[in-house]
């Protein structure tokens, strides 16, 4: 065996700019395939279903019957759901397939391939989701507030990517341990957790919602809302990138899993 | 053999195990295991479960050692991005992303390796004989293109060390020869090459040395004539059935070639540590002690037996 100690050598890879866009490019072809993308119009008609449904709640306003069905069924159905099955697509979904490795094995940057996957799955999940929580704003009769609708739920499209793309780094079985974060850790605990609330892209995402349009109902004390609410929401998603990033570079690929 | 330990080792290495033990759970795929790795083609043989795939996974960086270590190229793989840069791994199992093309993959390869040649990914087609299907998706192909596809997006990086876990899998008879041939020539060239299978003829086809690993450890190393005839020169058992089967083992026993010979009824089996000296002789004292054989049948030559006798 040789006892000289060989010098590696040194990496080709790409600036870091082109890698995050290969990594989107990659993301969005080969984890959010057609038939994929096809099924998230489920979630924005669903959504585009709540804004018609805001015509028969039993309230004064327009404004407070869609704050009604955003509240029920935007934020706390379709945000979730349609970026739970996007945030894993992006990168548990393709550890469980066995795939990563064609990424992974590269000289790239972790923190890219992070960043690459979560940017795919963000511009996905606020394109559909966003436009079609806006379109169900038009349908409720307030299309004033579509902007803010498009903002809120695109900005908590981001953070829950970002917390789902972490969850398939750190568990090989992102999807039961995402959909508990929604239900047990977003839904149980943070109604009756104000800490919790605070940190949760479901609550945050209402709540910049409803300050951006003077929804009372949609508010929480303890929690911030409007722009304050957006900026928490970047801040989750930072910190969930960073974990992301950290853990990838721990991650032991040993295959598909059956 | 005599050659175990120290043939395990070149002098040059690019790839150095050392001591790895890896584990899941209970599960021990690999146990202390050293050896290493130089340039040309290097097979990596052994039977299903070997633990042949978790070394590869392990050498790559994609699984990390649960104790001991690899280098590659001097750095560790996990962690160095240049030694991620001059490898490459093609892997075993059939998991490809169906929706891209051969053409996408090979150029989202190049695209994270930094490959300014436009032409490489086409270049890499051309070379697995995929030039025609490259704007077809994945998903809808047999397991040897995919293999040949996963091939061709490791070329496109032109790596240093190639890491193939069982590629010629599924592989026709005439891709099977291409990839053998490619596969060699890479060798010749100066690259670190690493090819498992579980069959000897295939690696004896590939590579000059072959690394044998059994239950997770090393069981031999060396040029592949050293391992064929470690694999030969075992001790077997023969089941002969034949007329007067008495006579005819009194007078085997007398053979230099034969260990033992023991009766059931009018089954006769033999020991050998000279299968092929065995063979030869055997027609020849059945006519001269006037016993008709009616059958001759090896005991335990599957290829795990063969491999299990390797490491006793």
């Amino acid at each position: 065996m040789s006892t000289k100690k060989a010098t590696p050598p040194p990496a080709t890879s790409p600036p870091a700019a082109a890698a995050v866009a290969a990594v989107a490019v990659y993301a969005f072809r080969a984890c959010l395939p057609a038939k994929r993308r096809l099924g998230l119009l489920f979630p924005a008609l669903g959504a585009v279903l709540f804004g018609l449904l805001a015509h028969a709640v039993d309230l004064d306003t327009a404004e407070e019957k869609f704050a009604a069905v955003a509240s029920a069924g935007i934020f706390s159905i379709v945000l979730p759901i349609g970026c739970l099955v996007i945030g894993d697509a992006v990168l548990g979904g393709d550890v469980r397939n066995g795939t990563l490795h064609f990424t992974w094995l590269s000289p790239i940057p972790r923190w890219t391939i992070v960043v690459g996957r979560w940017l795919a799955g963000t511009v996905t999940a606020a394109a559909v989701l966003g436009v079609a929580s806006a379109v169900a704003a038009i349908v409720a009769g307030v299309p004033d507030e579509a902007p803010a609708m498009a903002l809120s739920v695109a900005a908590g499209s981001a953070a829950y990517v970002a917390v789902f793309v972490a969850l398939g780094a750190i568990v090989r079985r992102a999807v039961v341990w995402s959909l508990a974060f929604v239900v047990l850790i977003e839904r149980l605990l943070g109604a009756a957790l104000d800490g919790i609330a605070q940190l949760s892209p479901g609550w945050l995402a209402r709540a910049a919602y409803g300050g951006l349009t003077d929804a009372p109902d949609l508010l929480r004390s303890g929690v911030p809302e409007g722009g304050a609410a957006i900026s928490r929401l970047l801040v989750v998603t930072a910190v969930a990138l960073v974990l992301a990033a950290w853990r990838l570079g721990s991650l032991s690929l040993s295959g598909r899993s059956e | 053999m005599a050659a175990r330990t120290d043939a395990a080792f070149v002098p040059k290495p690019t790839v150095e195990v050392k001591e790895v033990s890896a584990w899941f759970g209970q599960k021990v795929a690999l146990s202390e295991l050293s050896c290493s790795f130089g340039k040309g083609v290097t097979g990596l043989l052994g039977p299903n479960g070997a633990g042949k795939t978790t070394l590869l996974r392990v050498v790559t960086g994609l699984i990390p050692p649960s104790r001991g270590s690899v280098a590659v190229m001097g750095g560790d793989p996990r962690i160095d991005p240049g030694v991620r840069s001059s490898l490459a791994l093609v892997p075993e199992d059939e998991a490809v992303p169906g929706a891209l093309t051969p053409r996408q993959l090979a150029r989202y390869r190049a695209d994270l390796f930094g490959v300014t040649d436009r032409g490489a990914p086409d270049a890499a087609l051309e070379t697995v004989g995929l030039t025609d299907v490259a704007d077809r998706r994945l998903e809808g192909f047999s397991k040897g293109m995919r293999q040949r596809a996963k091939v061709a997006a490791a070329l496109v990086t032109a790596p240093q060390v190639l890491v193939l876990d069982e590629p010629l899998n599924g592989a026709d008879p005439v891709q099977r020869v291409n990839l053998i041939t490619l596969f060699r020539k890479l060798g010749d060239d100066g690259k670190t090459v690493i090819v498992s299978s579980h069959v000897l003829h295939e690696v004896e086809r590939l590579a000059e040395r072959i690394v044998v690993v059994v239950n997770g450890r090393l069981a031999a190393a060396g040029d592949r004539r050293a391992i064929r005839d470690a694999m030969v020169d075992r001790p077997r058992r023969v089941l002969v059935r034949a007329s007067s089967p008495r006579v005819l083992g009194a007078a085997l026993v007398r053979e230099e070639a034969v260990t033992g010979v023991a009766l059931d009824g009018d089954d006769m089996t033999v020991s050998t540590a000279k299968a092929a000296e065995l063979a030869r002789l055997l027609p020849r004292v059945a006519s001269a002690v006037g016993s008709r054989l009616r059958e001759v049948r090896p005991l335990d030559e599957s290829l795990e037996s063969i491999f299990r006798d390797l490491v006793r």
